[in-house]
């Protein structure tokens, strides 16, 4: 592999660049370490008041727990579906399955406000609003089209002479797909995962029309607080999604070293 | 069409000693027949090559062997079993593929292991034929690697220990050598060649090599467009080819038309060829191997009865190190006729009058429904 040598000019543009796309993100650390009343940069005094504030802030403790969990469900649920569904639409190519790939992957073409109104006015008919479950099924609407394609992607680039070669060598279905076809797909696993998990965890558009004072999420009850008043409450609370988020886009990085280890030199 | 019949009553009734048979198998994708009706008698321990061209059907005809496509018609058998339903892990065949399609999760130990693990064996025993089976093709220092940190010629030989520590009945193997350097290609022949032999495996090599097929293998399948064209020894193939198909796939030749007489003999230009084949009359095809040609430019080659002579003009010379290629005009067509170098050569001038002779025996001629 060649080296990419960059100019200092080219450098420095694209630090200033990253700087400048990063700059609010960057704010928000020195913020939440912030000592005063009210959100202003810089803060004429320092102190750890709002991460304590934010500890004993119940709501949005409980704000975020129902942000982690549904995050983790809808996750899971995400990958019990789209894994099969990639197999069926990729390796079998059961009749209808273009279609059905298109029916599952349109949601990521559609206006996420529209979808929001879409499954509120679904939702406020059959009473599922402000429920648990009913922000699981939403959420699956926006997370289950990225599940698929990366899935979908990631099964297509596997050889599928390596799962006919265990067949052969005596595998039984089951056994090849466990032994073989699951393991090959292991960074489209871990990328959809983090994926996933990301997108649901961050989600607000849809998310606002179904939640209620009795359930809410992380993002959105930092809407809410942010129309209310104007302390740096929110800056810890960024802090604290900047780090679940960073953590979990580690965790695709990772994965992205993976699929170079695994995918097959041509 | 007389042909294929004949292949059928040998395949079915001939050939008690046969293992894998293939009755009457075909296979149609939607209204394209990609295998039609092909019989197939394998002995035990036969080397088999199937050789075509490009989309003959060489691949399908391997993968419905081994299960991997099913057949539209025909029934598949090894030994006394009717394989033709059964799926793929329940057949107990090796196979090569062209890619390898080595587990990337795996080691290579692993990769050799996983046949054996489906087979329910002991860890104990897994092991040790493992390492018998890296040793077999001179693997044992690279077990523990992962198939992307091997060469091709490598991964290669992980596939071939990978499919016969199983002890499988039927050794398929589909264009092993193809994704190989011509070196290496060379050395891989032997060594598959030597394994089979040692292992005494009835293999089906697929390929689309003419090289390939005529120094490894027992007996050739000559495939076209999903047909047989013909099943025979290299040296049959080679030398009794039963089509024009067969003789310009199988080595290289010369072609002429010509008309044939009736009396044995073809009219070429003027010139009487004669052959083996007892043709029809009406317009006939001549063949003949570059090698098997003699170019005499001194007017001197004596006439004699087994030869066959034909006149020309030199058109032009290439020298390719190891052989000379005499371009030689014969009317309106061109012909090569190839001669070994020997370091001090007089070489006649282009436009120079030439006479090409070669033995009947050599001629291969075929009449216009060929
Ligand atoms: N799944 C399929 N659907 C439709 N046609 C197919 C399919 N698989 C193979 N064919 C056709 O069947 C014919 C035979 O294919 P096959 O792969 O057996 O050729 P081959 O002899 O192995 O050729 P090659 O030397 O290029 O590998 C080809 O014309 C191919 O296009
Ligand atoms: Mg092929």
């Amino acid at each position: 592999m060649e080296m990419h040598r960059t100019s200092l000019p080219m450098g420095i543009l694209v630090t200033l660049l990253f700087l400048f796309l990063l700059a609010p993100v960057l704010l928000v650390f020195p913020i939440s370490f912030s000592g005063d009343q009210i959100l202003a940069f810089p803060p004429s005094s320092w102190s750890l008041r709002w991460y304590s504030a934010l500890a004993s802030n119940t709501v949005m403790i409980s704000a975020f727990s129902t942000s982690f969990v549904l995050a983790a469900i809808v996750t899971a649920l995400s990958l019990l579906i789209a894994v099969p569904a990639a197999y069926a639409i990729v390796r079998l190519k059961t009749a209808g399955s273009e279609f059905l790939f298109n029916l599952f992957t349109a949601p990521l073409l559609l206006p996420t406000i529209v979808l929001g109104l879409a499954i509120l006015i679904v939702f406020a008919s059959i009473g599922l609003l402000a429920t648990f479950h009913g922000l699981v099924i939403a959420h699956l609407v926006v997370t289950l089209p990225y599940a698929l394609r990366v899935l979908a992607v990631s099964l297509g680039a596997a050889n599928m002479a390596c799962e006919e070669a265990a067949s052969s060598l005596g595998a039984k279905p089951l056994t090849v797909f466990r032994r073989v076809t699951l393991p090959m797909m292991t960074p489209g696993i871990v990328a959809a995962t983090a994926l996933c998990f990301l997108v649901s965890f961050d989600e607000v558009v849809i998310t606002l029309f179904l939640t209620g004072p009795r359930l809410t999420t992380l993002p959105v009850e930092l809407f809410n607080h942010v129309e209310r008043r104007a302390d740096p409450l929110v800056a810890s609370v960024s802090v604290l999604l900047i780090i679940v988020t960073l953590a979990v886009v580690l965790i695709v990085d990772r994965s992205m070293g993976l699929t170079k280890t695994f995918v097959e030199k041509k | 069409m007389m042909h294929q019949k004949n292949f059928a009553a040998e395949a079915s009734q001939g050939d008690p000693d046969a293992y894998l048979r293939l009755e009457g198998v075909s296979k149609t994708y939607g209204d394209f027949e990609a295998v039609r009706s092909l019989d197939l008698a394998i002995g035990k321990g036969e080397l088999v090559a199937l050789l075509g061209p490009s989309g003959c059907g060489k691949t399908t005809t391997l993968r419905m062997i081994a299960g991997l496509v099913p057949t539209s018609g025909g029934r598949i058998t090894v030994g006394e079993t009717d394989l033709t339903a059964v799926p793929p892990h329940g057949r107990d065949m090796g196979l090569v593929f062209q890619s390898y399609a080595l587990f990337p999760h795996m080691t290579v130990a692993r990769n050799v292991a996983f046949g054996l693990e489906m087979r329910s064996i002991p860890r104990g025993e897994i092991d040790r034929r493992v390492k018998e089976a890296l040793a077999m093709v001179q693997l044992d220092k690279l077990a523990e690697r992962r198939p992307r940190e091997l060469s091709g010629g490598q991964q290669q030989r992980v596939a071939l220990a990978r499919a016969l520590v199983v002890k499988p009945s039927i050794l398929l193997l589909d264009e092993p050598l193809s994704n190989l350097d011509a070196k290496l290609r060379d050395e891989m022949r032997t060594q598959i060649r030597d394994i089979q032999q040692q292992v005494g495996i009835t293999t089906v090599f697929v390929t689309h090599d003419q090289v390939e097929a005529l120094s490894m293998c027992d007996r050739i399948v000559v495939m076209r467009n999903g047909r047989v064209e013909q099943i025979g020894t290299p040296v049959d193939v080679y030398e009794r080819p039963a089509t024009p198909f067969v003789a310009s796939f199988v080595g290289r030749t010369i072609r002429l038309s010509g008309t044939a007489n009736g009396d044995g003999a073809i009219d070429i230009g003027g010139d009487v060829i004669r052959s083996a084949a007892g043709l029809a009359p009406g317009p006939a095809e001549i063949m003949v191997r570059p090698h098997r040609i003699e170019v005499d430019w001194t007017g001197q080659a004596k006439t004699k009865d087994d030869v066959n002579r034909l006149s020309g003009v030199l058109c032009r010379i290439t020298f390719v190190g190891d052989v000379i290629q005499y371009h030689v005009g014969i009317g309106d067509a061109e012909v090569i006729a190839e001669a070994s170098t020997t370091g001090n050569q007089q070489l006649p001038a282009a436009g120079t009058p030439v006479t090409l002779s070669w033995r009947v025996e050599d001629t291969m001629a075929f009449g216009s429904g060929q």
